[in-house]
């Protein structure tokens, strides 16, 4: 590029070798977006729509066929139920446990990243193991009744066999393997007001309850939207805990739409399994826009 | 800061609290693990927290690895995660300059699709038709592609945002000096972006790696699984009673991987994640 030439003279040129690098650097990560994200979703608004099944030899239009089928067999509700009961649950304990335990490590002294180190392991386990571990702790027999079982003799609740338990506990699950990430995200909102600002008003007679509420929750608000957003969103893809746990019992209690998605697939119905998945698309949008407009306006309001 | 005596005293109940809350989170759940992954299979049984009576651990751990397919799953998590990880850096932040330097209104509608993508969940039975139409179903090839195609979009969305805080001063300067768009981005670009990238590959890392719902549905047969299959089918193959003492042993060695890297990288991770490069 010759800088000395003035950029008055050819503003257009200088306009279009400007956008050439810049499609050149946008276009790799541009097209396995297209390729591998939009071009299903698209696809996924005609599947859902469609009588694509295992045995058919062509995938044509049938309407709302799907949607009646899912809705007439209790699927759609059903699913729907849990997976926002699933959702709020993860997403309602997650927040709280961090936001505790973000505010207790917010300091970074050696004895607070030996917590936040510790608290993290968890993150590290895939979703499956996570399961599996719960699993085990939470058996009739197991550890955490054996303790409950010092208070209580003889305490043998199924917490993930009986419908009343199973959906908290595998909600709980997940929040379980992702509050040591959203407490360091808390942390890093947290520390955005200065120590000074806290000693400060410290000195100025505020107590703890006044300090967080006026000082440091406002800092916390970009950190709030984003794990509330985010722990929502990705809890409506619930999965792996409840397979790895219950499979969706005992009964149908802990069936989330995914759940049903595999049942469907697993009988050849692929238009009724995109049109699942086309629900959880919905709820993510039906969700995510009200949320991030009300939580960014409270932003600007404080 | 002056501490006084109630501080002290604040200080000593916090830290108590913290202890009793890890108990039932965290040590608990690693002890019960651990301990029954070397028990008898009778003993196991049972749960408890108590030492095995019986080591049991080379005949379990044996069993993991023969029939849990142990070693197989572990090279085809890292032969999907590396190269996933690698490709989504590099690309996604190649975007990201493109997208946080460029002000045209496509690029903006492009960046937002991309950032889109971080929030809608894939789309499976699609994906799988648009697998088989380029004869890349059930392979971990058409895999990789998958998740690299469904994980660009946390990348891009933070690395673009570092992008525009940061003033293009040196890559003017480096145009200046005669280096080409390609240069300016391996040499000025990629190190600035470091910190960002960093805490964008730790968490990377962490859905990767421990992905399954995708797995279960675009790899099949045991020669292809990745280590979350693994463990699910092993634990499923004794039916709805499961073995503790080798699921737990799988689980432990599932495990060993992502830990012990943490051990080692586990100052930089925290330092990463807390410094804010996620918010």
């Amino acid at each position: 590029m010759t800088h000395e030439q003035p950029a008055a003279t050819d503003p257009v040129r200088r306009r279009r070798r400007r956008a050439f690098w810049v499609l050149w650097f946008a276009l790799p990560a541009t097209s396995m977006v297209g390729v591998f994200f939009l071009i299903p979703q698209l696809l996924n608004l005609r599947f859902a729509f469609s009588n694509w099944r295992s045995t058919s030899s062509s995938i044509t239009f049938n309407g709302l066929d799907n949607l009646v089928y899912l809705d007439e067999s209790g699927e759609l509700w059903h699913g729907i139920g849990v997976t926002l009961m699933y959702a709020v649950i993860a997403m309602v304990v997650q927040n709280v446990v961090s936001l505790l335990l973000a505010y207790a490590l917010r300091e970074t002294t050696r004895l607070n990243s030996a917590y936040r180190t510790i608290f993290f392991i968890p993150v590290l386990l895939s979703p499956v193991a996570a399961g599996y571990v719960w699993r085990g702790l939470l058996a009739p027999d197991g550890p955490i009744n054996q303790l409950i079982g010092v208070v209580v003799p003889g305490f043998d609740w199924a917490w993930l066999g009986e419908p009343s338990t199973a959906l908290f506990c595998v909600a709980f699950i997940d929040a379980w393997k992702w509050i040591g990430l959203t407490t360091l995200i808390y942390i890093a909102g947290m520390n955005l007001v200065s120590p000074e600002m806290i000693e400060a008003s410290t000195l100025d007679g505020a107590n703890a309850w006044q300090r967080f509420r006026h000082m440091i929750f406002p800092m916390l608000a970009p950190a709030f939207t984003y794990n509330t957003v985010v722990n929502l969103v990705a809890a409506f893809s619930a999965y792996d805990v409840i397979q790895a746990t219950t499979a969706g019992g005992p009964g149908d209690a802990t069936r989330a739409i995914n759940i049903y998605l595999r049942l469907e697939w697993g009988q050849g119905n692929f238009g009724a399994g995109s049109a699942l998945s086309l629900v959880v698309t919905v709820l993510v949008i039906a969700a995510a826009i009200p949320l991030i407009w009300i939580l960014r306006r409270r932003e600007v309001a404080q | 800061m002056i501490l006084t005596r109630r501080d002290r005293v604040f200080a000593v109940v916090k830290y108590v609290l913290l202890s009793l809350f890890a108990i039932p989170w965290i040590v608990i759940p690693i002890w019960t693990v651990l301990v029954n992954s070397a028990k008898t299979p009778a003993e196991a049984a049972a749960l408890g927290m108590g030492l095995p009576t019986q080591w049991n651990v080379l005949e379990n751990y044996g069993i993991v690895f023969t029939d849990g397919d142990y070693l197989v799953s572990l090279f085809n998590s890292i032969v999907v995660t590396v190269p996933t990880i690698v490709a989504v850096v590099l690309i996604g932040a190649a975007a990201a300059w493109a997208f946080g330097r460029s002000r045209g209104w496509t690029s903006k509608t492009v960046f937002y699709v991309i950032s889109l993508s971080m929030l809608i969940p894939p789309t499976l039975l699609p994906t799988i038709f648009l697998l088989q139409t380029i004869q890349l179903d059930g392979s971990l090839p058409g895999y990789i592609l998958v998740m690299i195609g469904t994980r660009l979009g946390i990348v891009v969305f933070l690395a673009t945002g570092f992008v525009r805080a940061l003033p293009d001063d040196l890559e003017a300067a480096a145009t200046i000096d005669g280096a080409n768009r390609f240069q300016i981005f391996t040499r000025i670009v990629l190190p600035l972006l470091m910190p960002v990238l960093f805490s964008a590959t730790v968490i990377l890392i962490v859905f990767v790696w421990s992905d399954f719902f995708f797995a279960q549905f675009l790899l099949t047969g045991s020669a292809r699984q990745t280590l979350p299959l693994a463990l699910y089918n092993f634990a499923n193959s004794s039916g709805q009673t499961l073995r503790w003492n080798l699921v737990f042993a799988h689980v432990v060695l599932t495990a060993l991987p992502l830990l012990v890297a943490y051990v080692f990288l586990q100052r930089r991770v925290m330092g990463g994640l807390t410094e804010g490069a996620l918010r």
